[in-house]
């Protein structure tokens, strides 16, 4: 499928893509797969006990740390229900805050520039994954091509 | 209080070269890994992306943990992801032979906004596929976190 990049303006959002619910069990298989020993992505104890939790504007409770592979897939899996699993060119993410077992998380994006490189048409856009009460939990840039 | 390694330890860091190796990703772990980000399989083979995480560091004979003894770090808990950048110049796909390369092409002695010092490593590493072409660069810059978590 070609889309002419005219279909496209700058400003225009991404469709949102929504992790109801972050998952602790998903978080296992995932350290498991990354071979990650770091227990606050597994064990709720671990992340109870952290001396830091007092220094964080809220309380991380019983909840394992999602890690930043996941947290960003998120971001991802928009993406490719946008343009397709092929349309990811560069992605730059950052960490501003940890995203949380049972957390409600939803990836949202904007077009901030359009572009032609050779006979691809860009996308640069501003991406982001958000908390109803906590607000920007990953924070970055995407390239996503526009027709692939 | 730790102790703080020697800044020009840190500073020899760059240039730091991986051993190398090849990666080949499993279709079982691409499936398992595409399922915990909460998507589908996707189609022909396809990697899911988040796969760049972890497969340059294993590809290139080094791991977390391997990253963290080089940088002198404190505990698990003290070295903080800043960012990462991932450069993706061909489609990812299970059961294609990965050339992986990876480096330190940075290290500096930092202060933050609170004055506390930190230690700030960039690893580069390239994925290449077979007849030579890079197929991803991802980059990955760490906080090394000195006597703050």
């Amino acid at each position: 499928m070609t889309v002419p990049v005219e279909s496209y303006q700058v400003g225009d959002c991404i469709p949102p893509w929504e992790m109801k619910s972050v998952s602790a069990e998903k978080m296992r298989t995932m350290a498991a797969i990354l071979r990650d020993p770091n227990p606050l992505h597994w064990d709720r104890d671990a992340v109870a006990a952290l001396p830091v939790v007092d220094t964080l504007p809220f309380k991380l409770g019983r909840r394992t740390i999602n890690q930043g592979p996941l947290g960003l897939s998120y971001i991802i899996n928009m993406m490719h229900d946008w343009m397709g699993p092929e349309c990811v060119k560069r992605f730059y993410i950052t960490f501003p805050q940890v995203v949380l077992d049972e957390d409600c998380v939803v990836a949202r994006g904007t077009i901030t520039a359009l572009r032609k490189e050779g006979n691809r048409q860009l996308a640069d856009c501003d991406v982001w994954l958000e908390h109803a009460e906590r607000g920007v939990l990953l924070q970055g840039r995407a390239t996503v091509q526009l027709s692939v | 209080m730790k102790t703080i390694p020697p800044e020009e330890e840190i500073t020899a860091l760059v240039g730091h070269e991986f051993p190398g190796g090849d990666y080949t990703i499993e279709h079982w772990e691409n499936f398992l890994l595409t399922g915990c980000t909460g998507a589908d399989p996707l189609p022909d083979g396809i990697a899911h992306p988040v796969a760049l995480f972890h497969v340059p560091l294993y590809g290139a004979n080094t791991s977390i943990g391997d990253m963290f003894k080089l940088g002198q770090a404190e505990s698990d808990l003290s070295v903080i992801p800043e960012y990462y950048d991932w450069e993706i110049f061909s489609t990812l796909r299970e059961a294609v032979k990965y050339r992986v390369t990876g480096k330190i092409i940075a290290a500096e002695r930092r202060e933050n906004s609170h004055g506390q010092t930190y230690d700030w490593l960039l690893f580069q590493f390239d994925m290449v596929e077979p007849g030579g072409k890079l197929a991803v660069r991802t980059s990955m810059a760490q906080q090394f976190t000195r006597n703050t978590l």
